[in-house]
């Protein structure tokens, strides 16, 4: 296990440096320029005094500068966008902010989709099954800014039970917390749904109740077990979405967390922050791929994390 | 089944692990609070050009003037009194000794020197209305040479500027033309004064060339000003709270003791926000709840005029931007177009916030005394006859394109009837090319479009804010519009002292864009505010200019109307 780890762990770097030079390619690339705001120009000399500061005059000039810093002193530099900001602190704000909305939002996905999964799974064809699976339909279908618009619409604005967005206490967490986690419970409740049904005809089941154990036991204990294996390969991507913020979601309830910055530094051409929520996007997902590897050896112990392949 | 529970536990864990580490304090609710759309962009006098960068510069900075709440006409801010030579261009301002910075050092000449010297030292958007001043610009171009290249070129003194400090009290300004506005360019942020002692520690000295630059985090909470307000509070993305400063030497006249802007981006989010009593103003009232809020006939909703236009942008130069002659090059193309569509459905369809179609470049009513005479307006008779006059036959124009920005629906929506206007009224056939707006910006300085919607508003309040944009050689004439005779007009206006004869140049160089139609007028931009009727301080000047020092809530008003705050 300890040498998996180390292997593991010893090619983050290397993807990571990876996929920085990829990304840096393509925004180095991309038409349009991150000086200079609405209608008015920059004069020249302006525009080159604002490119020499932040040595974006050319990509040799900005790899030679911005890679350096980010290896030996973890800082992405300032953002281009917004000059009194270093990326390190535009993370720094925004990524708590949204890990924990994430996770109170994975949280609720989870167990609300697996409890559904399961019970959609026992009761297979029954009216429970129909609804939840209808339910789950309406929910993986509908895009999340209209839920969100309309949680916010009825809950905070028509009946005021939440407050109007905005970040600060844990009630304003709830609404987003539901939107957010609409989507993972809607495709987790699936995917348990259909491994538990294989799971409930498989012969060990029929083994363990004609042994007389009851019929809650095997199937909290025994099934779900084995029904969660899918659900665990699937958490690892969905918590690294998740925990590193929706667009759409911190838009409509105004929350300052990382997921907008992935669009706006994009369409600002903010190419420091651009990098920085890449970088930071890719570490969570190559840590949650980890730990899902790591999940999968303690949920069931015939998987052997060493073995090649 | 123990173990089955340690991820929920676990996850139940972080969240509260997390939720401690995100949280802030919850702080009581300001005297004055108002929602701004997107989070300020830059707090440093010297690079800001956004309306609520300069809304905030405001509160936090003063200049040697400062602009009237309620007018916005300049008043005597640092400065106590200016004595103004007779020909209109030496300005030595005497400064007023009560004025101090927030950290207790008096405010004296040399920190405007020092700013207005960084300006041409580090150039930013606005650098250019410092070339008033004698010898700014020639001094900002050989220091950037120098800068350049250090080795081969000489540093230039900074004396060949106009700009004098006699003692810590006086302060002499010498422009090289009479500029009847100047006043006004003096309580713009650009011209603020600025701490340099508190800034060293954000200073980094170039060894070479001994240039300084400032860390951009200057601006932080902390930040040293001479304004009605420090700042408390700056979290990115969501507030900034400011406090009564107690060290402004106008402290009596400031209303409210905290005020907070909140940044909420999402429509429907700002305009519950409000109707929920939580925000005092609504400065920009959405799009998608403007048009319904009208037809309630809602009190609380101030519609009035902008300062300044929509239009669209037509490049004039004799050859696209591929090296295909250009259709629009020709003046008559232009017009029959100007003259193609009907702006009325436009207004009323579209774009729904009460604005009003526009026949001409400068709205009519923003400059007192300054006379506009109206344009082109629809005409599609006359556009036939002058398409046919110009030798379009077919239902083309080769090689022209229209540029719209994806980011905007009501634009693409307004060009689409544009589009389908043409095609009714002038058989014409143009396509539309859809373009994310950074890559739009691009092609436009790059001169690489054809025709384009594009906005204009003023910065000052002189028509030159907007004539100047279309001289041959600003970097603001997108259209590539030349003509010698626009240009020796503006010269000359720039030259005159006489306010009266100065108006009737520029009437006659206004005049000349509305005929020639380099740009074509489309509708003037409204304001439209959101605010209870216990709100007061906020004028309805066309400028969209709020002066946060005069604002407060009266609450022992009784509300009639709007909301339930």
């Amino acid at each position: 296990m300890a040498r998996f780890l180390a292997w593991r762990l010893a090619q983050f770097p290397l993807i990571l440096a990876i996929i920085y030079l990829i990304t840096f390619f393509f925004v180095w690339v991309a038409p349009g320029s991150p000086f200079g705001q609405g209608e008015r120009q920059l004069n020249k000399d302006a525009r080159e005094a604002l490119e020499q500061k932040f040595h974006a005059r050319s990509a040799a000039q900005f790899l030679e500068y911005y890679p350096k810093e980010v290896i030996f002193h973890g800082d992405f530099g300032p953002s281009m966008q917004y000059a009194e900001w270093s990326v390190n602190d535009i993370l720094k704000s925004a990524l708590p902010i949204s890990v924990a909305l994430g996770l109170f939002a994975l949280t609720i996905g989870t167990l609300l989709g697996v409890l559904i999964g399961t019970l959609a799974a026992v009761y297979r064809g029954g009216l429970f099954d129909w609804t939840s699976l209808s339910i789950v339909l309406i929910g993986i279908s509908i895009p999340s800014f209209v839920t969100a618009a309309l949680l916010l619409s009825i809950f905070a604005g028509a009946l005021h039970w939440f407050p109007i967005g905005g970040w600060g206490s844990i009630r304003d967490m709830i609404l987003p917390g539901i939107a957010l986690s609409l989507a993972p419970m809607a495709y987790i409740a699936r995917l348990t749904r259909v491994s538990m049904i294989d799971v409930i005809s498989s012969d060990f089941v029929r083994t363990a109740r004609a042994k007389g154990l009851s019929r809650s036991i095997v199937i909290w204990k025994h099934c779900l077990r084995n029904a969660f294996l899918p659900v665990l390969s699937y958490l690892g991507p969905a918590a690294a979405g998740t925990l590193t913020g929706s667009f759409v979601v911190e838009k409509v309830f105004s929350i300052p967390g990382l997921g907008q910055h992935f669009v706006n530094s994009i369409q600002n051409r903010d190419r420091t922050l651009i990098l920085g929520t890449v970088m930071v996007y890719s570490l969570f997902l190559l840590t949650f791929n980890l730990l899902v590897d790591i999940g999968y050896a303690l949920v069931d112990p015939r998987v052997d994390v060493t073995a090649k392949g | 089944m123990l173990r089955l529970l340690v991820i929920p536990l676990a996850l139940l864990i972080l969240l509260a692990g997390a939720m401690a580490w995100s949280g802030s304090a919850a702080e009581k609710r300001a005297d004055f609070t108002f929602v701004s759309i997107r989070d300020v962009y830059t707090l440093d006098t010297n690079q800001m050009s956004y309306l609520q960068d300069f809304r905030l510069a405001y509160c936090i900075w003063e200049g040697l003037y400062s602009y009237d709440g309620m007018t916005l006409k300049p008043i005597p801010g640092v400065a106590s009194s200016c004595d103004v030579s007779a020909d209109k261009r030496v300005f030595t301002f005497h400064l007023r000794p009560e004025a101090v910075w927030s950290n207790g050092d008096p405010v004296t000449a040399h920190d405007f020197a020092f700013a207005w010297r960084r300006m041409l030292e580090s150039p930013g958007e606005y650098t250019y209305l410092h070339y008033y001043i004698k010898g700014a610009e020639p001094y900002l171009q050989a220091y950037q040479a120098y800068l350049k290249d250090p080795q081969h070129t000489p540093k230039p003194d900074f004396k060949t500027v106009g700009e004098q400090v006699i003692d810590d009290h006086t302060f002499k300004v010498t422009l090289s033309d009479p500029v009847t506005f100047f006043f006004d360019l003096m309580a713009f942020p650009p011209f603020f004064p600025l701490n340099q002692k508190s800034m060293e520690p954000f200073a980094k000295r170039d060894p070479v060339t001994g240039n300084v630059t400032y860390d951009g985090r200057f601006t932080r909470p902390g930040v040293v000003g001479n304004g009605p307000f420090i700042m408390t509070k700056w979290d990115f993305k969501r507030r900034v709270r400011l406090a009564k400063s107690p060290s402004y030497w106008d402290r009596a006249n400031v209303k409210s003791n905290s005020i907070e802007m909140v940044v909420v981006e999402d429509p429907l989010g700002q305009f519950l926000r409000y109707e929920a009593g939580e925000v005092d103003w609504l400065p920009n009232v959405p799009s998608d709840v403007g048009p319904e809020l009208i037809a309630q006939h809602r009190e609380d909703l101030r519609l009035f005029g902008g300062f300044g236009s929509y239009f669209l942008s037509c490049m004039s130069q004799p050859k696209l931007h591929n090296g295909q002659p250009n259709p629009l090059a020709d003046m008559r193309v232009r017009q029959a177009l100007a003259m193609g569509f009907d702006r009325e459905p436009i207004v009323k369809n579209v774009t729904r916030m009460g604005e009003k179609p526009a026949s001409t470049y400068i709205p009519p009513d923003i400059f007192p005394g300054f006379k506009v005479e109206p344009g082109f307006t629809f005409d599609p008779v006359r556009a036939k006859k002058l398409l046919a006059e110009a030798g379009i036959t077919g239902n083309r124009l080769p090689g022209v394109s229209f540029l719209v920005r994806s980011s905007s629906p009501v634009e693409a929506n307004t060009v689409q009837s544009i589009v389908n206007q043409w095609k009714a009224n002038l058989g014409l056939d143009i396509d539309i090319e859809l373009i994310e707006s950074k890559i739009a910006r691009q092609r436009l300085n790059d001169k690489d479009y054809e025709i384009a919607i594009a906005d204009w508003i003023g910065d000052y309040p002189d028509p030159s804010t907007f004539t100047d944009k279309y001289r041959s050689n600003s970097v603001n004439n997108d259209s590539g519009w030349v003509n010698q005779e626009y240009d020796s007009l503006l010269d000359q206006a720039q030259k005159e002292a006489d306010a009266q004869k100065r108006y009737a140049l520029l009437e006659k160089a206004n005049r000349m864009l509305d005929v020639e139609v380099p740009i074509i007028p489309l509708y003037y931009i409204t304001n439209q505010y959101l605010f209870r009727d216990n709100v007061r301080g906020i004028n309805l000047s066309p400028r969209n200019m709020t002066m946060l020092k005069g604002v407060w809530v009266d609450h022992d008003e009784k509300l009639v109307s709007g909301g339930n705050g």
